[in-house]
């Protein structure tokens, strides 16, 4: 580790997305004070390149913004002071425990995040389960990727966003990015864009809005918010008209096809343009493009997946990967773009309401033994299904729902869709508990504030976008009176009577997981902190060999051969367009979507407290021709409304954007009270990316 | 108690749009279709595209046999209906079958109009070999199996599918005239002025276009050349191979008429989309007249079968009309219509360029969209729809920048970048900067501009070791 005397480089992994840029930290100054970000031009997803998030990244380091003591709130004066880590634990537990007493484990809600490394969001649920024996957990990557972790699971029996290392791209024939602005959301990735480009490959962008990402693509769609499915639909639609459908490999390596190529006979391109509002040649241009190509890379992200059809969003356009014969392909195939840094590892170790360690399913009797098995419990103690995130969310503090919730990496008053009613939610709470390393909005509204290290000073692994895990090593100490999350779950855990010990050394933990794993879908059990020093990071699943036997390679490139499915077939799902939740009309004309923008991150607690990242606040992003109709120009103060809530913010008027639709960046408190809690079937994803709304200056 | 049959009488677009929808709702019923074709029921209005070529005729299979048994509902192909015996609650099929039902949905669509042409029909009461309707996927593939040997077509109708089905026989290699009574083209949904750009447009795919012609006979051709004449009202015969008739259709209504239904020109319906002679009996689609009017679209069937189908599973909902868009559907021809640019009440703005085969108009009310007719530019057709089925209420300019193309705003040169303005968004490096750096290697470790996502590598190049910009010079900033 580090000493304060010789700067030492750590070689780590950037804090933010799910690129997981490779860095180089040095801490210097007493206690490693300073923290300066260096290349790591080895580290082959980013090849040194990083955006200014990731640069700037040590800037919470030192800074009087970071919580160094526990925090209670005061029965008197309603505020919050300070106290021992005794003190608040004690507190915690007791509170906790009397609630489990009086009302049963499920009174007590756990919500986890899909920045947390493997090891605490494995640890997470563990003591959801086990210590605190409530069925209540979840977790905001619920809101990040579910749409597609559902989609994918159900066609080819795996999850993993991308099946393959992201430079692959560089070889396909043709790239389609469906609702994702990588350029500003993980910039480095538009490098493999552009060499795809150097080498007479094209990119397509589909995106309601010309996004930066837009410069490194051949040909933009703008769809109406909420039109990719129906766009998918018709996409298919002409490749089958056209005969450009790869009958060979949809005979040998699919099924369900009949069932999809019928109920897109419904969708005929003209149709499609009404709905989804691309016009018919525009729809042949992109369906030329992807039929004369050898390999096609379909990406996801976001955009598509952040609606209530945003699972079947996400099938129809894996539709169209496999009837052009695309996934297990070389450079070829369909992928999903993941958010979170840990937005991959986070859904695989046991922080989602319906699953255990290595991406098991916890209704499977022999999922739930193993697990119990690895933990030292009798597997009947393991409680079921819980809620899914926005549902708990819901729920607090009703007399069904969790009296208390513990919140561990999120930010939920700024994230939540519906922000005011999860804000009422939180408010009925008979105890919130957040771990933190700053006071975000979440934070300080709880009772209880536990404050907890940053990337830099602990250790743990991610699994980025492509299904790598990847080491980041402490390179500074901890502040003093900060401890790790895992510190403080092994604290209450102890403190809750668990019948087991919670480690908190993070490969003794990742080992843990690793066995826990085994055998599942999800299966590090092979993986080693060693292991990913050398290779560059580890690609799941890496199952663990005999004694004796070579080691396994771990798996870069997915279904090659055959599919994770019982029958190793990918599976057709036949959907159909069903629109948002909430269309615009005369109340409401606009469409409202959001998003993200290149200097913040999510909900901004750590970013907007970097001094070196500009925060210009929330802003309405509009078209000349609406800002007209409005009698509004730029930077004019305006007032979004929707049907749940109202923000005003500048107007930034851009001819980038449809006409009929507005954009607001999501990283600031009350963005968020605009936007729809309406639920996908299948994922539970609410629908951010779509609601009816009135924009008037203010 | 037992579960209500459901007899639908029809297999076309509307019929299978509400079996789907009835699944869909969770339909306690027990449904049987009865289809006269043979054929499971397809996408009826891309027959022109299978003709044309850009659909392989597999495309258009709406759902297969398997999907209706998989689902409980009865698909009985090939049963053409003889009669409705409403007072025993039954139907019965032209083999003598008869099927009884609880409710009756009739989707029997619309039957081609046959126009006063002397020598269409033979004396044994056949269509002249040379002459062909096109309404089903037989018709069609009749049709194709015609076009190898053809040299000369003549398409009776210049509406919306006789201009298809000019075009699609145009694509492959047949010389096409088009014969329309009106003075215009695409007489029901637009204007003489689009008419007249139509027309034109289609003469330089090499279509000759006869409008305010009739044709009244078949006659032997003039030339010695063609199977047949057609001889034309104003006296002219054209020569030809084929002739197809595109010229409209009624709605299909003698079954409905016979059973002694309310029936004008379709099988009367209301807002339930039930008779009102008869509340167990409904219509969809083509063959039903909702508040007048028989539509002949596919749009308007549809939303008709989706509220059928919501109320048949319980819910309270009505049909108060549809919103139509029509849109041609043939290589070479933009066209797209939406509801009545000719009747709509409303303000006009209209942009027309013959020279280059466009004329756009809107009907504009109260700031609304309330009509369109697009011919020869479709670049806008996506933005004005949604506005068109949204009802947006638009400001004073939009409906003119609506017709002509986007301008972007130029983004400016790099040399007219004043310094302040934020050229690499990856590092935060604004274009002073990089101006005071001497190369793009000193840009690199300096101020790590182009090292995050590279696009901004060109400008960066042009920017370092070069002056500021000239602040009079005018700027659009982009950011």
């Amino acid at each position: 580790m580090a000493g304060a005397a010789t700067p030492q480089e750590t070689r780590t992994h950037c804090p933010y997305c799910s690129l997981q840029c490779g860095m180089t930290l040095t801490g210097s100054g007493r206690g490693g004070r300073d923290l300066e970000v260096q290349p790591w031009a080895e580290f082959p997803v980013n090849e040194g390149a990083l955006c200014r998030k990731g640069w700037t990244a040590g800037g919470l380091r030192g800074s009087r913004d970071r919580l160094t003591t526990p925090l209670l709130r005061d029965r008197g004066t309603g505020e919050l002071r300070a106290a021992s880590w005794d003190e608040a634990l004690d507190l915690v537990a007791e509170r906790l425990t009397g609630l489990r007493e009086q009302h049963g484990p499920d009174s007590i809600g756990v919500f986890g995040g899909g920045g947390l490394t493997n090891e605490k969001a494995y640890q997470l649920g563990k003591l959801a389960r086990v210590a605190i024996g409530t069925s209540q957990i979840d977790y905001n990557g619920r809101w990040c990727m579910s749409s597609a972790a559902s989609a994918a699971t159900r066609t080819f029996g795996i999850d993993r966003g991308l099946p393959f290392p992201l430079a692959d791209v560089e070889e396909a024939d043709v790239v389609v990015l469906v609702g994702s602005n990588l350029a500003e959301t993980m910039p480095p990735a538009a490098r493999h864009l552009d060499r795809l480009r150097e080498r007479g490959g094209r990119v397509v962008v589909v995106d309601p809005r010309r996004t930066p990402t837009a410069a490194h693509a051949d040909v933009l769609v703008q769809p109406v918010p909420g039109g990719d499915l129906a766009l998918a639909l018709g996409v298919l639609h002409l490749l089958l008209a056209g005969g450009h459908v790869d009958t060979a490999y949809v005979e040998e390596r699919t099924r369900g096809w009949d069932v999809v190529a019928d109920s897109v006979a419904g969708w005929w391109p003209e149709r499609v343009e009404r709905v989804s509002g691309v016009a018919v040649a525009e729809q042949q241009a992109l369906v030329g493009l992807l039929a004369g190509a050898g390999r096609v890379v379909v990406l996801t992200a976001r955009g598509a997946e952040q609606h209530a059809q945003g699972s079947d969003t996400v099938l129809a356009w894996i539709n169209v990967a496999l009837a052009l014969g695309m996934p297990g392909r070389p450079h070829a195939g369909y992928g999903c773009l993941t958010g979170q840094g840990n937005g991959q590892g986070g859904r695989e170790h046991g922080q989602k309401a319906d699953q255990l360690p290595g991406y098991r399913m916890i209704d499977d009797p022999g999922a739930r033994a193993h697990v119990a098995r690895v933990w030292g419990v009798d597997p009947d103690s393991l409680p079921g299904r819980g809620r899914s995130a926005y549902e708990m969310l819901d729920a607090l503090g009703s007399t069904t729902g969790p009296r208390a919730l513990l919140v561990m990496g999120s930010n939920i008053v700024v994230s939540a869709p519906r922000a005011t009613h999860v804000a009422e939610r939180l408010a009925a709470l008979d105890l919130l508990v957040v771990c933190d390393l700053v006071l975000s909005e979440t934070a300080a509204l709880a009772d209880v504030v536990l404050p907890v290290t940053q990337w830099a000073e602990e250790t743990g692994t991610m699994t980025n976008l492509e299904g790598r895990v990847v080491l980041r090593r402490q390179a500074v100490p901890a502040p003093e009176g900060v401890r790790s999350d895992l510190d403080v779950m092994a604290g209450l855990a102890r403190r809750l009577g668990s019948p087991v010990d919670f480690a908190t050394d993070p490969e003794e933990v990742f080992d843990e997981l690793g066995r826990a794993s085994a055998g599942g879908v999800a299966d590090y059990s092979g993986i080693t902190y060693a292991r990913i020093e050398a290779e560059h990071g580890v690609f799941w699943p890496c199952p663990v060999t005999g004694d004796g036997q070579p080691v396994h390679p771990g798996t870069p490139r997915l279904f090659a051969e055959r599919f994770a499915t019982p029958d190793g077939r990918a599976h057709f799902h036949a959907v159909d367009h069903r629109g948002p939740a909430e269309a615009p009309d005369a109340d409401y004309p606009l469409h409202l979507t959001t998003g993200r923008v290149l200097a913040q991150y999510q909900s901004g607690a750590q970013t907007r407290r970097i001094a070196a990242l500009p925060d210009p606040g929330p802003f309405v992003e509009m078209h000349p021709q609406l800002a007209a109709r409005l009698g509004v120009a730029d930077r004019m103060l305006v007032e979004v409304g929707t049907r749940r809530g109202t923000l005003r913010a500048p107007a930034r008027v851009v001819d980038t954007i449809r006409p009929d639709t507005v954009f607001v960046p999501f990283h600031w408190l009350g963005v968020n009270r605009l936007t729809n809690d309406a639920l996908d079937p299948a994922s539970r994803m609410p629908e951010f990316k779509v609601c009816a709304a009135r924009v008037a200056a203010a | 108690m037992s579960r209500e049959r459901l007899v639908v009488v029809g297999h076309g677009m509307a019929a299978t749009r509400l079996v789907e929808q009835l699944v869909a709702g969770g339909y306690a019923g027990h449904v049987t279709v009865l289809g006269d074709e043979a054929v499971p029921a397809y996408n009826r209005i891309l027959l022109s595209a299978v003709l044309e070529g850009t659909h392989v005729d597999s495309a258009i299979t709406l759902r297969r046999p398997e999907w209706y048994a998989e689902r409980g509902i009865d698909l009985r192909l090939g049963s053409r209906v003889l009669a409705i015996d409403r007072g025993h609650r039954d139907v019965m099929l032209v083999d003598g079958t008869v099927v009884p039902f609880d409710r009756l949905v009739l989707a029997t669509g619309s039957l081609p109009t046959l126009p006063p042409v002397r020598g269409l029909v033979t004396a044994e009461g056949r269509l002249h070999p040379a002459v062909h309707a096109f309404r089903s996927l037989a018709d069609c593939r009749r049709l194709l199996d015609a076009v190898p040997d053809a040299r000369r077509a003549v398409v009776v109708g210049g509406g919306l599918l006789g201009l298809q089905v000019a075009r699609a026989l145009s694509v492959r290699g047949v010389a096409t005239e088009v014969v329309e009574g009106a003075e215009h083209l695409l007489s029901r949904q637009v204007g003489a002025g689009a008419g007249a750009v139509l027309a034109r447009s289609l003469r330089r795919l090499g279509t000759t276009v006869y409008t305010g012609a009739r044709a009244v006979r078949l006659v032997e051709p003039t030339s010695g050349e063609g199977v047949t004449g057609v001889r034309l009202d104003n006296g002219a015969v054209l020569d030809t191979d084929l002739v197809v008739l595109t010229a409209g259709g009624r709605p299909a209504t003698s079954l409905a008429r016979a059973a002694g239904l309310a029936v004008r020109r379709g099988v009367v319906v209301d807002d339930h989309l039930t008779s009102p002679t008869d509340p167990t009996v409904h219509a969809i689609g083509d063959c039903a007249e909702h508040r007048g009017v028989t539509t002949g679209f596919v749009p308007p069937a549809w939303d008709q079968a989706g509220v059928l189908a919501r109320r048949l599973c319980g819910h309270d909902v009505e049909h108060t009309g549809s919103r139509g868009v029509a849109r041609l559907r043939a290589t070479g021809l933009d066209v797209a219509v939406l509801g009545d640019p000719v009747g709509a009440e409303g303000e006009v703005v209209e942009v027309t360029n013959p020279v280059v085969g466009k004329h756009s108009r809107l009907v504009v009310r109260d700031g609304v969209v309330v009509a369109a007719a697009l011919v020869g530019d479709l670049s806008r057709v996506g933005l004005i729809t949604q506005h068109y089925d949204r009802g947006t209420v638009l400001g004073p300019h939009e409906p003119g920048q609506l017709l002509l193309p986007e301008q972007g705003a130029a983004a400016p040169t790099a040399d007219a970048l004043p310094d302040d303005v934020e050229v690499c968004a990856c590092a935060g490096v604004s274009a002073g900067r990089l101006r005071a750096c001497a190369d793009l290697q000193q840009a690199r470790e300096q101020t790590r501009a182009t090292t995050g996502c590279g696009s901004c590598a060109a400008t960066c190049a042009q920017l370092v070791g070069t002056a500021a910009a000239d602040p009079t010079c005018e700027v659009v900033r982009t950011k």
